[in-house]
């Protein structure tokens, strides 16, 4: 165990009592421990298999602090390297995506074939004279898997990572509610959104894992721009709402169909959900049907989140444990008509973007509840996360934990759970036993 | 080459603008567009010189993309008393530069190239400070010039701050 992480903090005492240690936001030893147990192993979203169209489509991402080449390779197949030279370290490729023949290095110009092998390097001669040079053993360094679930692309650098269909479990039932929905499938919108912000990753992603709460409340005057009123009260005792998760990945939802989507305020999605609701009941139920637009929020452990409905996808990248570089993009069935593709490329953009009426009030309050926890009397009071202590229900056809009513922080709790499981446990094995 | 009295026109015309943004008096900024405007911020994206996809297009991610309705509904939410983040309220300013002025083929309307820097102070210690180019297409009506199109470029592929709580 990295030197200056408390063990007790690890295991988030007080957690099923409905409590959190604040230095999970603040501690640097706690970061660069989930840099190495959580982000060097487990599987991270990567891109939207759309985003690589053809031999040569590349772009760059992050897998935890390392930056990653993502590439559709000649054979059409999808390769992820890790965009450093083996030579001196320099970035191969420095544009956020594009189409390439291959990469060469600025520094000394070694060059890279789409597969990653060292093609070839300037003053040859020189490495011809050398024993100690291995061109073959001198491409970019790969991770250690990738796969894909219906679209999107996952990859994670650690060999003893159980499969991406174990990792995500009973949760690949609810994550076809958005990739599953129609027989074309999935794409991303064109272009991505970056921005900064000032908070811990974490308090971004329990967020959209489980804080039906706050919409209510800190969204209310972005709800009254785009629906005219504020957010309806969410917690009545007859709620048909749920927190559900699975493997640390939650999701939280009511099942009123449209109650996302209507915020982006255009007729065009709304009359495209409407319209394709038997269809979709057809391939997913009735109840995952009534999923697809609900008032929902989703986060993909760890840090992979998503909104039904509004079809914002995004990642929070961990910047240090008080910084977080938000990437978003857009989702769209491929098979939608052009003109609901652009409704919702630019209703995401009006509610949850950083110029969004709602994602604009967002970003203060994680910030300052980041900030607070400089403060070391501060750090040492708890968190209250207690909502929903007794709601774990058992449901006929929801698989994973279930738990009634989506104002509740049983999800929050689950994440928290699975980010402490994974930072104590040495291998995926102790993590199955880890509690 | 348009004659010194239009272009202190258009100067005047700028300032008086970015101080409406500055005193956030947004309901008299949007009577400073047409009924059919476009206001268009792209997401710019860090492409290689030789992408024939560009930095920024119509069909990609945006951060405004609206006509005048879009920009009254960010007014409401700019102006609503539950916009809990908008109070205190934002420093802001907004620095018009470099302007230059042209004809168009289009009798009345004229071209307008500038370049806007933003600095927004927040809460105690916040700040983000964006640069971007503008490039609008102003009308001449009965009530004096109007914005008819308005393109502003970033400097920035990844936004440094977390919002933009204002318009350029």
């Amino acid at each position: 165990m990295t030197t200056g992480t408390d063990p007790e903090l690890l295991s988030l005492c007080g957690l099923d009592d409905g409590w959190l240690d604040r230095r999970v936001f603040w501690d640097q030893a706690v970061y660069e421990l989930e840099l190495e147990r959580i982000f060097a192993r487990c599987w991270l979203f990567v891109a939207h298999e759309s985003q690589l169209p053809k031999p040569g489509s590349f772009l760059t991402t992050w897998m935890g602090e390392d930056n990653v080449l993502v590439v559709r390779r000649r054979d059409g197949s999808i390769g992820a390297y890790l965009n450093s030279c083996p030579h001196r370290g320099n970035r191969v490729c420095t544009a956020e995506a594009g189409t390439a023949r291959g990469f060469v290095c600025n520094y000394h110009g070694w060059s890279f074939g789409l597969d990653g092998t060292l093609n070839g390097v300037h003053e040859s001669a020189a490495y011809g004279r050398e024993p100690t040079f291995d061109q073959a053993r001198l491409g970019l360094t790969p991770v250690a898997r990738l796969d894909t679930y219906k679209g999107l692309v996952f990859a994670t650098f650690d060999p003893d990572a159980p499969p991406l269909r174990d990792y995500l479990g009973e949760f690949t039932y609810y994550l076809d509610v958005m990739l599953d929905n129609d027989a074309g499938g999935t794409e991303f919108a064109g272009g991505s959104i970056k921005s900064v912000l000032g908070c811990n990753w974490k308090i971004a992603a329990e967020n959209f894992a489980g804080d039906a709460l706050h919409a209510g409340w800190t969204h209310a005057s972005g709800a009254e721009a785009m629906i005219g009123r504020g957010v309806a009260e969410l917690g009545a005792d007859d709620a048909d709402s749920y927190h559900v998760n699975a493997h640390g990945h939650c999701w939280e939802f009511n099942l009123d169909g449209v109650g996302n989507a209507a915020t982006l305020g255009d007729k065009r999605i709304m009359n495209y959900l409407r319209e394709n609701q038997e269809r979709v009941a057809e391939r997913l139920g009735e109840l995952r049907a009534r999923m697809v637009g609900s008032i929902s929020s989703v986060n993909v452990f760890p840090n992979f989140s998503f909104l039904p409905g509004q079809n914002t996808f995004r990642t929070w990248q961990p910047k240090g444990p008080h910084r977080t570089e938000l990437h978003t993009w857009v989702l769209v069935n491929r098979n939608a008509p052009p003109e609901v593709k652009d409704a919702w490329r630019k209703g995401a953009m009006m509610t949850f973007s950083p110029s969004g009426v709602f994602e604009m009030d967002d970003g203060e309050n994680w910030e300052l509840a980041t900030r607070s926890n400089q403060g070391v009397v501060t750090r040492r009071q708890r968190l209250y996360y207690g909502l929903g202590s007794d709601t774990a229900i058992d449901h006929p056809e929801l698989p994973g934990n279930v738990h009634r009513g989506q104002i509740n922080d049983a999800n929050q709790r689950a994440f928290y759970r699975r980010w402490s499981q994974l930072l104590r446990a040495a291998t995926w094995d102790d993590l199955e036993k880890t509690r | 080459m348009t004659s010194a009295e239009v272009y202190w026109e258009v100067h005047a015309f700028l300032a008086y603008e970015a101080r409406l943004l500055d005193e956030e008096r947004y309901p008299e900024w949007l009577d400073l567009f047409c009924d059919d405007a476009h206001y268009w911020v792209p997401g710019v994206e860090n492409r290689g010189r030789a992408d024939t996809e560009g930095s920024y297009a119509p069909s990609r991610m945006a951060y405004f993309d609206d006509t005048l309705d879009d920009l009254r509904r960010r007014v409401v939410r700019f102006t609503a008393p539950t916009a809990w983040a908008e109070d205190p309220a934002t420093r802001h300013l907004h620095v018009v530069s470099n302007i230059e002025v042209e004809d168009t083929d289009t009798a009345g309307e004229l071209l307008v190239r500038s370049v806007i820097v933003n600095h927004r102070g927040q809460g105690d210690i916040d700040s983000a400070t964006l640069y971007g180019r503008r490039e609008d297409v102003l009308r001449r009506t009965p009530e004096g010039l109007r914005i008819a199109r308005r393109l502003v470029v970033l400097r920035h592929a990844v936004l440094p701050a977390k919002n933009i709580n204002t318009f350029f």
